[in-house]
C-alpha cells in the first residue's frame, strides 16, 4: 500500500478518537481514563495503520488472514464482544465499560475463564 | 498571485454536513458546510485525483471516495493514506491478475499528500473564496 505523504501522529490519533468514540459509545464503551495508555495506544494504531493501511489493535498479531485480521480492527469490540463484556474491556485496554473509573482493578482473564468454554 | 475573494455560492447550497464543487478561475474547488462553518478545499483528492466532494464529510474530517484516505478539510492535511482493497478468495483470470499485480506495484509508489485550502468569508449569505 502507498504511504502517506505526511503523517502526523497527533493529528492522526485526534481524528481516530473522534471516529472511534462515535462508535464505542453506543457499545456502552468509552476510551480508558488512563490518559497516557490511550495516547500510547493510539500511536501505537497510527504506526500500525502507517504500516497496514489499517488501525490494527496493537495488542493482537497480525495472522494475514484477511477474515480473521478484520476482526482485530480497532475498535473490535463487535467481533469479541462477549469477552469484552465479561472483563469490562477490551483487550488492550484503550475501552473500558462506561461504568468504569480504574481499569487498573479490572482483572484480566481469559475467554475459557468467563465463558465457561 | 491574486489576493481576491471571489463570490462562489450562495450559503443556502449547502446544508450542514454537505460538500459542493465549483470551479472559480479554473480551480476545482469543494466547499464544505461543517455546522454552519464554511471550508474550502482543492476538489483532487492528495492521493489519485479522486473527486472529494462524492467522498463522505463527517465533522472536519472527509474521506475519499476513490481509496478512503482522510484528510482534516481546516488545513488540508493528509491524516491517512488509501486503505487496502480486498478481491476475496477467487483467483481472477490471468489478464486481469497480471492487470491488478502492476496496478498493485504503481500503487506501492503513490503518497498522499496534503490537499490545499482556501481562506472562505460569508457575506450578504455568499459564500466566498479568497484565490
Amino acid at each position: 500500500m502507498s504511504k502517506c505523504g505526511v503523517v502526523n501522529i497527533e493529528s492522526r490519533k485526534k481524528s481516530l478518537h473522534y471516529f472511534f468514540e462515535k462508535l464505542v459509545v453506543p457499545l456502552g464503551f468509552k476510551f480508558t481514563p488512563d490518559k497516557n495508555m490511550m495516547n500510547f495506544l493510539l500511536k501505537q494504531e497510527v504506526i500500525l495503520e502507517g504500516r497496514h493501511g489499517i488501525p490494527f489493535c496493537p495488542c493482537q498479531p497480525l495472522r494475514h488472514d484477511r477474515a480473521r485480521d478484520m476482526q482485530i480492527v480497532c475498535p473490535c469490540i463487535p467481533f469479541h464482544r462477549k469477552h469484552f463484556d465479561d472483563i469490562k474491556r477490551c483487550w488492550c485496554g484503550l475501552f473500558v465499560h462506561k461504568d468504569v473509573l480504574d481499569p487498573d482493578k479490572l482483572p484480566q482473564l481469559p475467554p475459557k475463564e468467563v465463558n465457561n468454554e | 498571485m491574486s489576493e481576491r475573494f471571489i463570490r462562489a455560492i450562495s450559503a443556502n447550497e449547502i446544508a450542514p454536513g454537505g460538500m459542493k464543487a465549483v470551479e472559480l478561475n479554473g480551480s476545482e474547488i469543494v466547499i464544505c458546510n461543517c455546522s454552519g462553518k464554511y471550508y474550502a478545499i482543492q476538489r483532487r483528492c492528495g492521493h489519485m485525483n479522486a473527486p472529494l466532494e462524492m467522498g463522505t464529510l463527517d465533522g472536519i474530517y472527509l474521506t475519499c471516495p476513490m481509496h478512503c484516505a482522510q484528510f482534516d478539510i481546516t488545513n488540508g492535511e493528509a491524516l491517512s493514506g488509501p486503505v487496502p482493497s480486498d478481491i476475496g478468495h477467487e483467483i481472477p483470470p490471468p489478464l486481469l491478475g497480471k492487470y491488478l499485480q502492476n496496478i498493485g506495484i504503481l500503487m506501492k509508489q503513490v503518497r498522499t499528500e496534503s490537499i490545499r485550502t482556501y481562506e472562505t468569508k460569508l457575506k450578504d449569505g455568499w459564500i466566498q473564496i479568497r484565490l
